[in-house]
């Protein structure tokens, strides 16, 4: 019983880092319909960039934040507007693959010449340890992760529904062509919509950084896991996102108690199976995502 | 009729690639004589880019550091050593091609080895099919010996299910009331890792010692807290984890996170890495590791490889360059023994012959072959004591002595 519990109260501090992961890559899409497969790369790339800040500087990972979330906006900016804007828009989503996975690879072949291939790893003191409630562990950079996604996705969430910027860029993700109608500058707003998606992944950089050790080839185990979260949560809805995330958080550690290992890491793939067989819009999409 | 005309089509193509095969194959038997004045050409594909090109890149080192020697030496009866390198970008398909390009068209005289069991097996089926001897520095899952290969080697003290064997050894023969009673393993869904967490667990299961969890994970796992859970509550004596590099580091902070003190910890791999202090800190303190090689070790030419080794690349050798290194050794004494060095299938039987009877002395100590190939030794055990990796058994080779049970992390 306090197996179960265990892995449930894992499963959800887990499932808060997912969630924080994918958070982006629901943005992306929604904004643009790009399937932004260098999300983990830039993930990482936030990681090594937070882990030469520490190494440096000795400063806490958290810290290296006030630099790294203007800068990956800037590129997030950069990358929307010098390169995603000039694919051809009638088969946009398949060609942002490509475009994303050169990405990616740039990425990590970047990180392999600067940094080399070995591994590298924050490892903070509060790392290790751990809060106990009733039996049941709660590590500390597990709770950390947890508090900055809710804390991320607040701040995400807030800027969408109550900033004017954000009523632009959830009118351009509902209809760009009434979008522009109403004289919103759609254009402006995709960049910066796919700036706040790469200001995700540096904070998301940062919690990767505390808790696993990396290579430049560290992102593509979480493609597959990141893709599986936004399309369960609805493509486009960050709030589909975060709770889809959580969910698969608590299959994979319950399974993974209960089961074993292999069986969580295939819980992804068959809630991904089954949303796409039984509601391919995704479960907390809603009407606003069935466009995509 | 156009049934026919299909089925001729199809022979005669068959016919000719099977002319094309047999004419690139004679000319390299046929012009060994003659190139035996120029240098002895080496053919190496290496994963130097990809998912292995750290230990790739290691194990170039070593045969680099080898050349070296050699050459320095007068080279290989009288001739020069020159090494081909091929990137395969760590892919299965890659390695075959090049060693099969490496032996028809750059016609080298001798081949050595790739990194990594999924790699070994492939490109020695190409070895094999040109009769060429394979003597190989990565490939120590015991899938690549149940292939039928006859002139494959695995230059190590030992296939991945001896790796723990010393350990083993010393658990079993504790005395009753401060042998441990149960163990729990944890494995990287991978045919080399788990072959060295399972070669314990058999031995102490044997022994009586209680397996209470027994996981295996996939390489995508990223999150390894539930697994601690698991062993957390099953209060095991021992922990093992048949682990590379994140996973180590992943079970070690999820263990300490929940609470998880066993007497003893042992990881594959991961804890043989310099990197694994500077991620684990002060739980890196009495965590042991199967390791093949030793930089402070007393075996014939060890020294005179660490020192060639320092020079040449100015930085501290590593079990990936010993390797490679152990390789070009065991090839040298055969060569030396038999006194050829060309890709006739007649040289190459007799070093295969000669290889298969004898023991050699290597950086990584004598070694000896049975019958797949396999390596005849046992790894050496290690452990971080006082913040420093000493060698602790078996106990003649040893450092100092095993530190049991370990302190809390």
């Amino acid at each position: 019983m306090t197996l179960l519990l265990q892995g449930l109260a894992l499963g959800v501090l887990t499932g808060g880092l997912y969630a924080l992961l994918a958070s982006g890559l629901s943005l992306y899409f929604g904004v643009m319909r790009v399937v932004m497969v260098a999300h983990p790369a830039f993930l990482f790339l936030a990681a090594y960039l937070t882990y030469t800040a520490h190494t440096a500087f000795g400063v806490d990972p958290f810290l290296a934040l006030p630099v790294t979330v203007p800068l990956f906006f800037a590129l997030g900016v950069a990358v929307q507007r010098l390169l995603v804007a000039r694919l051809a828009p009638d088969n946009l989503a398949m060609m942002s693959v490509l475009l994303t996975f050169g990405l990616a690879l740039t990425i990590e072949g970047l990180l392999g010449t600067f940094y080399t291939g070995s591994y590298r790893s924050v490892s903070m003191d509060y790392a290790t340890r751990s809060l106990t409630v009733g039996g049941v562990h709660l590590p500390y950079d597990k709770i950390i992760a947890f508090s900055v996604a809710a804390l991320t996705l607040a701040v995400l969430f807030a800027v969408l529904v109550k900033s004017r910027f954000g009523r632009a860029l959830r009118a351009t993700i509902q209809h760009r062509e009434a979008a522009r109608l109403v004289g919103i500058p759609t254009e402006r707003v995709a960049g910066y919509g796919f700036g706040v998606g790469l200001a995700t992944a540096a904070v998301g950089g940062a919690v990767l950084a505390l808790i696993t050790p990396f290579f430049p080839a560290s992102h593509w185990v979480w493609i597959g896991k990141l893709m599986a979260v936004i399309v369960v949560g609805g493509l486009g809805s960050v709030v589909g996102a975060a709770l889809a995330a959580v969910l698969l958080g608590v299959v994979e550690g319950v399974v993974l108690v209960t089961v074993d290992a292999t069986w969580a890491t295939m819980m992804f793939y068959v809630f991904l199976f089954l949303t796409l067989l039984v509601r391919p819009q995704g479960f907390f999409g809603g009407r606003l995502a069935h466009r995509f | 009729m156009t049934r026919l005309h299909k089925g001729l089509a199809i022979i005669s193509l068959c016919a000719l690639g099977l002319t094309a095969c047999a004419k690139t194959d004679e000319p390299g038997v046929a012009q060994s004589p003659g190139q035996q004045q120029g240098a002895v050409r080496i053919g190496i594909s290496l994963p130097l880019t990809g998912d292995f090109s750290e230990p790739g890149k290691g194990i170039q080192e070593g045969y680099q550091v080898w050349a070296d020697r050699v050459n320095a030496k007068g080279g290989l009866l009288g001739r020069k050593v020159e090494l081909i390198f091929r990137d395969d970008a760590s892919d299965p398909n890659r390695v075959s091609s090049d060693y099969e390009s490496l032996i028809t068209q750059d016609k080298v005289d001798l081949v050595f080895g790739p990194f990594s069991s999924r790699l070994v097996i492939p490109a020695a089926k190409v070895a094999e099919s040109y009769d060429m001897l394979f003597v190989e520095p990565a490939g120590a899952a015991a899938e690549v010996f149940e292939q039928g290969f006859t002139r494959l080697f695995y230059a190590a003290p030992a296939i991945a299910d001896d790796h723990y064997n010393y350990l083993a050894d010393y658990l079993v023969k504790l005395p009753a009331d401060q042998r441990p009673k149960t163990a729990a393993y944890a494995s990287l869904d991978d045919p080399f890792a788990q072959g060295t967490a399972y070669g314990l667990r058999d031995k102490l299961a044997a022994a009586g010692i209680k397996t209470v969890v027994d996981e295996v994970y996939p390489p995508e796992t990223t999150d390894f807290a539930p697994i601690a859970a698991k062993i957390a509550a099953a209060k095991p004596d021992v922990v093992v984890g048949g682990t590379q590099f994140e996973d180590a580091v992943g079970l070690v902070r999820a263990l300490q996170e929940l609470k998880v003190q066993p007497k003893l910890a042992a990881f594959s791999t991961g804890p043989t890495l310099p990197e694994f202090p500077d991620a684990v800190k002060d739980a890196a303190e009495h965590i042991v590791s199967p390791v093949g090689w030793s930089a402070v070790a007393d075996f014939p030419g060890n020294q005179e490889m660490v020192a060639r080794y320092r020079e040449m690349f100015g930085s501290e050798p590593h079990e990936d360059a010993a390797n490679g290194y152990t390789v070009g050794q065991i090839v040298e004494a055969a060569v030396n023994a038999v006194q050829c060095v060309d890709p006739s299938p007649t040289c190459q039987d007799k070093l295969t012959d000669h290889l298969r009877q004898g023991t050699f002395q290597t950086v990584v100590g004598p070694l000896s072959f049975d019958e797949k190939g396999r390596p005849e030794q046992a790894h050496m055990i290690q452990q971080y004591v006082g913040g420093k990796v000493e060698i602790v058994l078996p106990e003649q080779a040893g450092t100092t002595g095993l530190v049991y049970p370990k302190q809390a992390w």
